[in-house]
């Protein structure tokens, strides 16, 4: 055989002579993920064992958000029975504690996407290891989300009217209904984020298939649909990620616009502003980041993926949450500006309530929660910090539950005829309902996790093969080859 | 003619795109020859010819469907049962556009799943000529090549280090076209909409049970197939609008017709009939009273001949009987023909136009 040039298999690491850039390389390598290749097996073992190695401390808390969930569906059951006038909603605040739910879980929704899809579209490395997490915080959102519209119907058996089918009752929805409208977007955007997060896991259920045996094996088999990594089916596969990637991003835009048209079509001051549909999209962002640096963070540690998500991408996520953040203050100050500078009564009446009325804590919480925590993500430290990052991800979900609280049960109790303003108070059902949905999301987490790899391996195996390391000066740099 | 089947790994991409185009060289057609890896390995980084897919057909077409599906649901079966609200069908151009984007988005993707599976001839259940170690970085070079080719090839997949190798030996000749050998291994490969269809259980099954839903969903609504679906609306009663009969009025409620006169009260403080008053009172009236009531008030003013009763007369005797404040009210409240003049004039006018009315009497 002749002289030729060959390249290495990408997990091979070549000898370096000179000790200096040895040690340079080596940080290079502790840093950036896809600059530190394993034989793959090593890495799949990484993900695969934790799936079947369940330790007392998992159990004790799948235990305990398996009894959250039981709460919730008992309560639910207990109000179907005895109908909605166990909850705290009365005239005038008919929208209350689910509805806020509902508004948060798919504002929770909204990261997953944009993290997968618009970060693959803008080919941003660092979303490798963490967008199937990403997607499965969309998947577990919306489907908690979904439950609320049922839950608050209190008829929950009469749902079927929202669908258009023909029926023998010649009834049909009116699509000048927000609801509606509701409806068709969180059907396509649930659907289809099942099928984006599924077709990007086919590769790796594939992998799982050919690592394990019994009942799992079987399984993988099944669902991997007879993957064998064939030229046209990586073709394929790729097209139809990418299809989906760019289709699903104005989707997701186009949910949270209409959830904000469900309040922004009423004539309810503090609601009836053309400022919404955006304001509501970045909030649902910032709420989603920060839902999925929790999630990540979880993860990592519970199944010791510190291989896979490192600094760098929970500093990606942070400083994407901070731009959220920046976006976020912005979209509230015109929220805000525009009605001040109306000075109708009502929303003078609104601010006032909000400035030094009864909700003025939450208020307060909120602004302190939402604009002024994150801005401690522009020190790097905070950034790098697992803990700080975990401690102001929680901080934005409360002051976001809050914002969605301030909007739809204190706006509507503040409506055009002071006669019928309302307090309201959340009782008992809706709380232990509202709690109990916390506990499905991350319980619908312990359980995939036994089931499917939660780190999307192929695509950080495709990013190992592409990045490489330059010299410039006495510096050693990550680089990237263009594949298209 | 018996063909083989060889498959060999390889760790790196160079000796491969070697294999690759030695086995070209050799007479095997590109079409037999496939590479299976874990990773995405772009075909032309290995010297292979680009793979046409046609899944961005799929979503197109998915699109188009979502999009008639939409204009059925919203549109069309507007037009079939012409339910309007307020004056307007219920699908008026902006939020029908809302139905019309998610549904055809909708569409899309859904078509682009499908055209993956099919595309790819997923699922494929049957056991196919493949190795584990793929997954785990390895990579594979499949080739179905002639018997008398055969060792030719495995001595090029060999001499490039391919560190396993396996032969198969195909007894029957069973496909139709070369390059589908690789896709489906002892399968029988067939097109969607081939004569063999009925022989792809799975398909036929999705495809019977697709027709089975829509059919029983399209024909029990319109009581084809007729199901006696439980609406509970026997139980129900049955009232009509404003039917009897009707609750009798509470004890202490009190029948009010607008404002009366309360007795020994007048209707609000009187003005004086100052000079000032009576001028301000004769410009008013000439603006607001005279085309009904006439200059002098006899009740002849231009307009009297359209009305019957005709205005009153304001001089006469039975309306001077009348007190300030019924005559305040009267202006207030309107009487018979008149309206209520409160919007053009404010309670002190009022008093003025009394005072006015009043220096009228014969």
């Amino acid at each position: 055989m002749s002289e030729r040039k060959t390249d290495q298999a990408f997990w091979r690491r070549p000898a370096i002579a000179d000790e200096t850039e040895a040690h340079q390389i080596e940080d290079v390598r502790q840093q950036h993920l896809l600059l530190d290749p394993r034989y793959p097996l090593d890495s799949d073992r990484d993900v695969l064992d934790p799936m079947y190695r369940s330790s007392k401390r998992y159990w004790f808390f799948f235990a305990l958000f398996a009894g959250l969930v039981l709460m919730m569906f008992t309560t639910w059951t207990v109000q179907m029975w005895l109908g909605l006038g166990i909850t705290g909603l009365k005239r005038p605040t008919m929208w209350a504690l689910y509805i806020v739910n509902f508004v948060y879980f798919i504002g929770i929704g909204h990261a997953g996407t944009f993290i997968s899809a618009a970060l693959r579209v803008l080919k941003v490395e660092w979303r490798r290891p963490i967008s199937r997490a990403a997607e499965l915080v969309t998947v577990f959102g919306l489907m908690t989300a979904a439950l609320f519209p049922l839950i608050h119907l209190g008829r929950t058996w009469k749902f079927y009217w929202l669908i258009p089918y023909p029926n023998e009752r010649q009834l049909w929805p009116s699509f000048h209904s927000p609801l509606l409208w509701d409806l068709t977007a969180i059907t396509t955007y649930l659907s289809c984020s099942i099928l984006f997060a599924y077709i990007s896991l086919l590769p790796d259920l594939a992998m799982a298939r050919d690592h394990t045996s019994g009942w799992r094996h079987i399984l993988y088999s099944v669902l991997a649909l007879g993957w064998r990594g064939t030229e046209r089916e990586w073709s394929n596969h790729e097209t139809a990620l990418n299809i989906f990637s760019y289709a699903i991003i104005p989707v997701m835009f186009s949910v949270h616009t209409i959830v904000s048209w469900d309040f922004a079509m009423a004539i309810q001051p503090g609601w009836h502003s053309t400022i919404f549909g955006p304001y509501f999209v970045v909030g649902a962002l910032f709420s989603g980041a920060g839902a999925v640096i929790i999630a990540l963070t979880i993860i990592r540690k519970a199944m010791r993926l510190q291989y896979f998500l490192r600094t760098e991408h929970l500093e990606g996520m942070a400083k994407l949450m901070l731009l959220l953040s920046f976006a976020w203050d912005y979209f509230y100050f015109n929220d805000v500006l525009v009605p001040w500078y109306g000075q109708a009564p009502v929303e003078k009446s609104l601010f006032a309530l909000f400035a030094s009325g009864r909700v003025a804590p939450l208020f307060y919480l909120m602004i302190f929660a939402n604009a002024i925590v994150p801005v401690t993500l522009v020190f790097k430290r905070v950034r790098t910090s697992i803990v700080g990052l975990f401690i102001v991800s929680l901080f934005i979900q409360i002051g976001m539950y809050i914002e969605r609280f301030l909007i739809v049960p204190v706006g509507l109790g503040q409506n055009e005829i002071p006669f019928a303003w309302g307090v309201y108070v959340p009782y008992l059902p809706e709380s232990l309902i509202s709690i109990g949905a916390f506990g499905l999301v991350i319980f619908l987490f312990f359980l995939i996790s036994r089931f499917f790899p939660l780190i999307p391996s192929w695509e950080v195996y495709e990013g190992q093969v592409l990045q490489g390391l330059r010299r410039i000066g006495r510096a050693i740099l990550p680089t990237r080859a263009e594949p298209d | 003619m018996a063909k083989n089947l060889l498959i060999g790994l390889f760790h790196e991409a160079t000796p491969t795109a070697d294999t690759l185009a030695q086995l070209r060289e050799l007479g095997i057609p590109d079409d037999c020859v496939t590479v299976m890896s874990g990773i995405p390995y772009r075909p032309e980084w290995l010297g292979r010819p680009p793979v046409r897919g046609r899944v961005p057909m799929f979503a197109l077409i998915g699109a188009g469907l979502g999009l008639v599906t939409a204009f059925v649901l919203t549109w069309g079966l507007w037009l079939l049962y012409p339910l309007n609200q307020g004056g307007q069908g219920i699908t008026p151009v902006p939020p029908t556009l809302i139905i019309l984007f998610e549904v055809t988005m909708l569409g899309t993707m859904w078509a682009a799943f499908v055209g993956l599976l099919l595309e790819n001839r997923f699922p494929i259940f049957k056991s196919q000529l493949y190795d584990p170690r793929i997954t785990e970085g390895h990579i594979g070079v499949l080739a179905e090549v002639d018997a008398e080719l055969a060792d030719k090839a495995e001595a090029i997949l060999k001499a490039n280090g391919a560190h396993h190798l396996q032969r198969v030996e195909e007894k029957y000749p069973l496909f139709a076209r070369p390059g589908n050998l690789l896709d489906r291994l002892k399968a029988r490969v067939t097109t969607l909409f081939g004569p063999d269809l009925l022989q792809r259980p799975f398909w036929l099954v999705v495809a019977v049970g697709i027709v089975v839903l829509l059919a029983v969903g399209a024909f029990i609504p319109y009581g084809i197939f007729p199901v006696a679906i439980p609406t509970q609306m026997e139980h129900q009663v049955s009232i009509g609008f404003q039917q009897g009969p009707r609750l009798a009025a509470p004890a202490a409620a009190v029948p009010v017709q607008g404002p009366v006169l309360i007795a020994g009260q007048p209707a609000s403080t009187p003005y004086p009939a100052t000079a000032d008053s009576l001028q301000r009172g004769k410009v008013l009236y000439d603006l607001t009273c005279v085309v009904c009531h006439g200059a002098s008030g006899d009740g002849n003013g231009r307009l009297s001949g359209f009305f019957v009763p005709k205005p009153a007369d304001l001089t006469s005797a039975r309306t001077q009987a009348f007190s300030d404040s019924q005559i305040f009210l009267v202006i207030t409240q309107g009487f018979g023909a008149m309206p209520s003049l409160a919007e053009n004039l404010d309670v002190q006018n009022r008093w003025d136009v009394i005072n006015y009315v009043r220096s009228l009497k014969k």
